[in-house]
């Protein structure tokens, strides 16, 4: 920039050294700024590095080898713990499991916090006390949210058992039983965090303008027709990004479980994340568990991608519509102009 | 919610900041508070809470005071996460000068030289020699012919029962104890007389997603029938299959819902029993203090002799040494003063329930007089710990598999023939491969 402004004249020469000069400064200034910069980074890059990327670059090369907890086994395998890993049925089966809890508490956890927060939006009396209790089980510890659904769920003397006999019903065994034990668990989770997601559809309820209800209205829209045209199209971009972090934070799943099942029974509920776990620290294999880590990982990157280009697609027709949209009322325009003309 | 400002940012970063150089204060302080400082201590691993661990510490207490071993204790939570961090920390370097290890585990963690041997000349000379102990629980701290452990307890499965109860059951003999039960069928009567006098259920056996308690019972019943399971490596399981499907069958007979709940989990078993809904619960020796607590009229005796010969599953805490780079000799020979002064004063310690494995103190006159310990004692010398092999023991993979497994068996779900054979199969499939710790 600076040579770019000096010019070939004495007078600007003189200009130019001046501008030169100031440019100097500003890249000393800027070598300091980044100094500056560097040094509020540099704690969070350090945490970055040290815990997140070591230990997948580590993590990466682990998988390739058959270390053991113990350090035994240290030498390259090729891909041996891949080729097991395909061929382990109970891998394919946490991983299923991963994916059937995923699907079961997902949509669950869009619907109903949309309808809590819808309703809620309508101007209940008792606004707070409501945003209070659906929120409110979100702020507790996993451990004391399924110590909670352990007495709830206990056969002989949980709270459950005891309504389903008090109406005649047979009473189950909730949790150990392997056919319920995961709706069990998808329930208990609903309950546990569905709060989050009702905050924040309930923030972009409110941020929809009023001023577009009242011409709504004017046009003679009911209560209906104004959700379905002008409150869910609002949202999507919510729903968008509550369904993207709850996909993720389902596919994670771990304390819960493992606290009221211990993935049991048989196997029943046990997710991916746990079957790592087993296999690298009760069953020793780190190579083996990292090979599995890595599976998983290319799965949670297919679905990213699925779910992007997805979201993509859906962005793209929603574009075409919109331009569809704009050419309509174009053309009814000029119709009606040239009516009146 | 207001996006949180530079200030509150840094105010909040800042007490966080000051709460970690408060905790490290504090916990500075507690290992500073004695002569010693945190790192010349004993530093000393276990993984007992609760009642236990209040009696352990109280162990610690008084061996320090006796020795001048001043030792650090380290208590994890009990199974999976204690013993996956013991190795973790054998493996980095880092490991305590003494930690408590759970007999059944010792053949997964000896041959992958996560643990060091004990001197039996420097216990000797501190008092504890091969004479102190049952037979069968010295025998169990030895792996390849080496001594991996001393054993501070015995803790077998065995059945406490309600006096009361049974008395008005006609089920109680004139010493006041249980009458002599000598088959399965004689028990189950025993069962349905003493439902008959709750009302709720005659027996009480928890189980639920708990495949240890499932074991521990099991297991008594497998081998009563003297039926043998001997797990070699690179061999299939050696097991007597109809031996299994008697001892299923028969827990499944007895979980009919009348003479024992047929859906219970532990918790539930001992909450049934100690407010007097049965009269007979099969247990482990641990639960002793809260029945004590419940101030409810009981006794206790091994479980009775039911097919062919006494038996009783059983485990051991025991103290081992756990793998050390460089071996500091004066606090190995502490470790050796340590646990001997800890092993001679387990007086104490069977106040927890647990048998103490050290003969001088089984045989004096205040324990004949610890009821009902004193009238269990007798399990410790029919002693059957989890069949050998790396993947076996408390809190171990394999009672998860056999609650995976089997669960399903007595709730009714599964064929007993199916969950057995799932079971091998996990077996089966784990004796293929080689120890990944070896």
């Amino acid at each position: 920039m600076a040579s770019a402004t000096a010019g070939p004249t004495p007078h600007a020469v003189s200009a130019g050294e001046r501008d030169a000069s100031r440019a100097r400064g500003r890249t000393v200034k800027r070598r300091r700024d980044n100094r500056a910069g560097w040094a509020f980074v540099a704690p969070f890059v350090v945490f970055f590095v040290a815990f997140l990327v070591v230990p997948i670059v580590w993590g990466l090369y682990l998988s390739f080898t058959a270390t053991s907890l113990t350090g035994a086994g240290n030498h390259l395998v090729g891909f041996a713990n891949y080729f097991e890993a395909f061929g382990d049925a109970d891998m394919w089966r946490s991983m299923g499991n991963t994916v059937w809890f995923t699907v079961l508490s997902t949509i669950p956890l869009v619907v109903v916090a949309l309808a809590m927060a819808l309703l809620v939006n309508t101007g209940l009396p008792g606004q707070w006390l409501w945003r209070l209790s659906f929120f409110m089980p979100y702020l507790l510890a996993s451990t004391v949210v399924s110590q909670i659904f352990l007495w709830l769920f206990n056969p002989q003397l949980g709270l459950f058992n005891h309504l389903l006999t008090s109406i005649g019903l047979p009473p189950s065994n909730w949790l150990n039983d392997q056919d319920i034990a995961m709706y069990a668990v998808v329930g208990t989770t609903v309950w546990w965090t569905v709060g989050f997601n009702f905050l924040l559809y309930l923030a972009a309820l409110q941020n929809i303008p009023e001023s577009q209800y009242e011409a709504a209205s004017l046009d003679g829209a009911g209560t209906w027709r104004k959700l379905w045209s002008i409150t869910l199209p609002q949202l999507r971009g919510t729903t968008g990004l509550i369904v993207v972090l709850q996909i993720l934070a389902s596919l994670k799943v771990f304390d819960q479980i493992y606290q009221m099942t211990t993935g049991g029974p048989n196997g029943s509920t046990r997710p991916i994340v746990e079957y790592i776990f087993e296999s690298g620290f009760t069953g020793y294999r780190f190579g083996y568990s990292s090979a599995i880590s890595y599976i998983f990982f290319a799965m949670i990157v297919i679905i990213s991608i699925a779910q992007f280009t997805a979201g993509r697609r859906g962005d793209a027709i929603a574009r075409a519509d919109r331009a569809d949209a704009r050419r309509r009322r174009a053309a009814v325009r000029a119709a009606t102009k040239g009516q009146a003309a | 919610m207001s996006p949180l400002s530079r200030r509150q940012l840094l105010v909040g970063g800042a007490s966080i900041l000051g709460g970690a150089v408060l905790a490290g204060g504090l916990t500075g302080c507690a290992t500073g508070s004695t002569a010693a400082s945190g790192a010349d201590r004993l530093q000393f691993w276990h993984l007992l809470t609760g009642g236990d661990g209040a009696k352990m510490a109280d162990l610690v207490k008084r061996a320090d005071a006796a020795t001048g071993v001043a030792a650090q204790q380290t208590v994890l939570a009990w199974g999976t996460p204690y013993y996956t961090k013991l190795a973790m920390a054998s493996v980095g370097g880092r490991a305590p000068d003494l930690a408590i290890m759970h007999a059944s585990r010792l053949e997964g963690y000896a041959p992958g030289g996560l643990l060091d041997t004990w001197d039996d000349d420097l216990l000797a000379e501190f008092g504890v020699r091969e004479s102190d102990y049952p037979a069968a629980v010295w025998k169990k701290t030895f792996v390849d012919g080496k001594h991996y452990a001393v054993a501070l307890d015995a803790h077998p499965f065995v059945q406490f029962y309600n006096t009361d109860i049974l008395d008005k059951a006609g089920a109680l003999g004139s010493d006041g104890r249980i009458v002599d039960i000598s088959s399965p069928d004689q028990l189950l009567e025993v069962g349905r007389a003493v439902k008959g006098v709750t009302k709720t259920h005659g027996i009480s056996y928890g189980y639920l997603n708990d495949g240890a308690n499932l074991w521990r019972m099991l297991y008594t019943l497998y081998r009563q029938q003297g039926a043998t399971m001997v797990f070699t490596p690179g061999k299939k399981a050696e097991v007597e299959k109809d031996a299994a499907m008697a001892a299923l069958d028969f827990m499944k007979t007895m979980l009919d819902g009348d003479i024992a709940a047929n859906a219970a989990d532990g918790g539930t078993a001992l909450a049934e029993f100690v407010t007097q809904k049965s009269g007979i619960m099969f247990t482990g020796v641990w639960d002793t203090p809260s029945m004590k607590d419940a101030k409810i009229p009981f006794d206790a005796q091994p479980i009775p002799p039911m097919y062919s010969e006494p038996a009783a599953y059983a485990d051991s805490h025991t103290f081992v040494l756990p793998h050390q780079n460089v071996v500091d000799e004066q606090k190995r020979r502490d470790a050796h003063e340590f646990v001997a002064a800890i092993v001679k004063r387990s007086l104490s310690w069977a106040q927890a329930g647990h048998i103490p494995a050290y003969n001088p103190v089984t045989d004096s006159a205040e324990y004949k007089k610890l009821l009902p310990q004193a009238h269990y004692a007798g399990a410790a010398d029919i002693a059957n710990y989890d069949p050998q092999a790396w993947f076996t023991g408390a809190g171990s993979d394999f009672q998860t598999a056999v609650g995976n497994a089997l669960q399903g068996v007595l709730l009714g779900q599964t064929k007993p023939e199916a969950g057995w054979d799932q079971l091998m199969g996990v077996v089966n499939k784990k004796l293929s491969e080689p120890n990944p710790a070896g």
